[in-house]
Formats: C-alpha cells, structure tokens, sequence
C-alpha cells in the first residue's frame, strides 16, 4: 500500500442526475449555432466574390475603356491622346488611327552625320560663250 | 459495445452513442475536474463543456490512445485554461470568505483524519497545475506514467519528474501543518 492512496480519502463528487439532459439541451442549441455560423459564412462568402465580381466590371468598364484601344495598344510609346480627341474621333464615321510619333529619331541632327564631299567633274570641252574654263 | 465502437458511432453524428459514452464517463470527469478546481459548480461547467467538446471534434480522435485518455486531455486542458483565467482576474467574495470560515470552524472540530484530508486539500490546491493535473491523474485517476504522458502529450521522463516534484511538495506541506496543528494522522 502507497502512502499516496490518503488521495483515495478524499472526498468524491458524482455528476448532478440531470447532467445528460443539460448536456443534451446544450448541443442542441450549439448545434443551432453552428448551423446559423455556417449559412451566415456561405452568405457572406458568396456575397465577397458578387462585389469582388462587380468591381472587376466597374473597373473595366470606367478604367480601361475610358482611355481607348489606340491608347492601350501605344501604351509605353509615349504620352496618350487627349481624352477630348478620343471622344471627337469617337463621334466621326470614320476610324482614326493614332500613332504617336518620337520626333527624336525622325530628325537626326546635322553635327551627327558624316561630311559629305562632292567632286565636280567637267563632261564638256566646250564652254558657254563668254565664260572661262576653270579647271578643278 | 466498446469505446471505440461508441466513438465511431459518434464521429457519424450519433446522439445515442455519444449519451453511451456520457454515461460512462460523466461522474469520472466531474469527480477529477472537482478535485482539480475545488469547486462542485464549475467542475460540472466544465464537465458540460468537456462533453460538448468530445462530439463536435469527435473527427479528431484517432484511436492510437484509450478514449479515456482522450477525454482526459480535453477535461485537463479545460481546466488549466480555466485557472489560468482565474488567476488573472482573482476576486474574492464575501460569501466564499464566510463559507470558508464555516468550513475552518468545522475542519477544527473534526477528528484528526479530517485534519490530515483538510491539510491534503489544501497542499492540493496550493500546488502549481503543472504538478496538480500528473499528480491528480496518477494518485487519484489510477492512471498509469505512460498513460499520462499521453494524456498531457509530454515524454514520460517528465511526468515522472513532475510527480516526484508534486509529491515532494506535497509531502513537505502536510509536514509543516502536521508540526504546527499537531495532527498525530500520518499517511
């Protein structure tokens, strides 16, 4: 014998007689809850993707179309076109076509090209009256 | 039907089955829970919630451990959580002083073996829950070191270090009130 079983001397409690039936009455109302939890998140998950939804067409819709395919298309090729010209070209029946034009690779500077030297040559012996013959 | 039939019932949602396992257990856990907190209300709370618990993660079971184990692990960490938001918000009211008062009064009259139980609950309930649960468990529950060790998931070395520490103090306490009471009583 233990000298540890003094433990068994102490005093034992037992469960209350109506300890089922609470625990019963108890699950059942978690249960309510949990079933409410879980309809409240099917809810609000599917309301996140509708307004996840909705902003991606707003976003489409007032973003990207406001600026014009040209001005997608020529996007990183320099400044867009103003908004006032897309909305003319817009009205007109015809289709402008916008291509932006970088105007320091169409006019190349006159210091960057190489000298140009030009040989003239006489195809005549004969001169306008009048005029000396030069040689070169 | 045996336990793990029982809880495998209960894993498909059957109330039946969990009543089964309520009954079979109920008066276990409330008596552990009580010699744990001291307090007859809050360990059937406890009980409750502890029950609960084993059928809304009854898919969590695994049957590599007794089911005993099982809800003993669910009870004791209830409990330790419940001390722990006891000790932070500690309050004392006048009723529990009174009460204990008339329960000194009647422990004083009583013979001297009361004294020796009065001094264990005590030296009980001044013990640290990391010695309380593996001393409860071992001494009151008939659990087994390595049963334990399953119970509060922790090596077996260290349950056995904790119940020799948890006795060690307890021993201790029961020296002192026994010099100073003069309670003749020895376990």
């Amino acid at each position: 014998m233990s000298e540890w079983d003094i433990f068994k001397n102490l005093d034992t409690v037992k469960a209350p007689p109506d300890f089922e039936q609470r625990v019963m009455a108890r699950l059942s109302l978690r249960r309510r809850m949990e079933r409410r939890r879980q309809v409240a998140l099917r809810w609000s998950m599917a309301g996140s993707f509708a307004a996840l939804a909705a902003a991606a067409v707003l976003l489409n819709v007032f973003v990207f179309e406001s600026k014009g395919p040209s001005a997608v298309a020529d996007r990183g090729k320099g400044p867009a076109p103003s908004s006032a010209f897309v909305e003319r070209a817009a009205n007109e029946s015809t289709v402008p076509i916008i291509e932006t034009l970088d105007y320091r690779t169409e006019v190349r500077g006159r210091s960057s090209e190489p000298e140009t030297m030009y040989l003239l040559e006489q195809i005549s012996d004969t001169s306008p009256r009048g005029s000396d013959t030069r040689r070169f | 039907m045996d336990d793990q039939e029982l809880i495998g019932l209960v894993q498909k949602g059957d109330e039946v089955a969990f009543g089964a396992i309520m009954a079979a257990y109920k008066d276990r856990i409330v008596n552990y829970l009580y010699q744990f907190t001291g307090d007859y209300q809050k360990a059937v709370e406890l009980a409750q919630e502890t029950f609960l618990r084993v059928f809304f993660k009854s898919k969590q079971y695994r049957p590599v451990a007794p089911l005993s184990s099982w809800i003993y692990a669910i009870a004791s960490n209830l409990a330790r959580t419940e001390m722990k938001r006891a000790r932070k918000f500690a309050a004392v009211s006048l009723d529990d002083i009174s009460a204990h008062e008339v329960r000194q009064k009647a422990y004083a009259v009583d013979p001297p073996d009361s004294g020796l139980i009065k001094n264990l609950r005590e030296a009980l309930d001044a013990l640290h829950p990391r010695y309380r649960i593996p001393v409860v468990l071992k001494d009151m529950e008939g659990f087994s070191q390595e049963e334990i060790a399953q119970i509060l998931k922790k090596p077996v070395g260290t349950i056995k270090a904790r119940i020799s520490r948890g006795r060690s103090f307890l021993r201790k306490k029961l020296e002192k009130a026994l010099d100073e009471g003069g309670h003749p009583a020895r376990a």
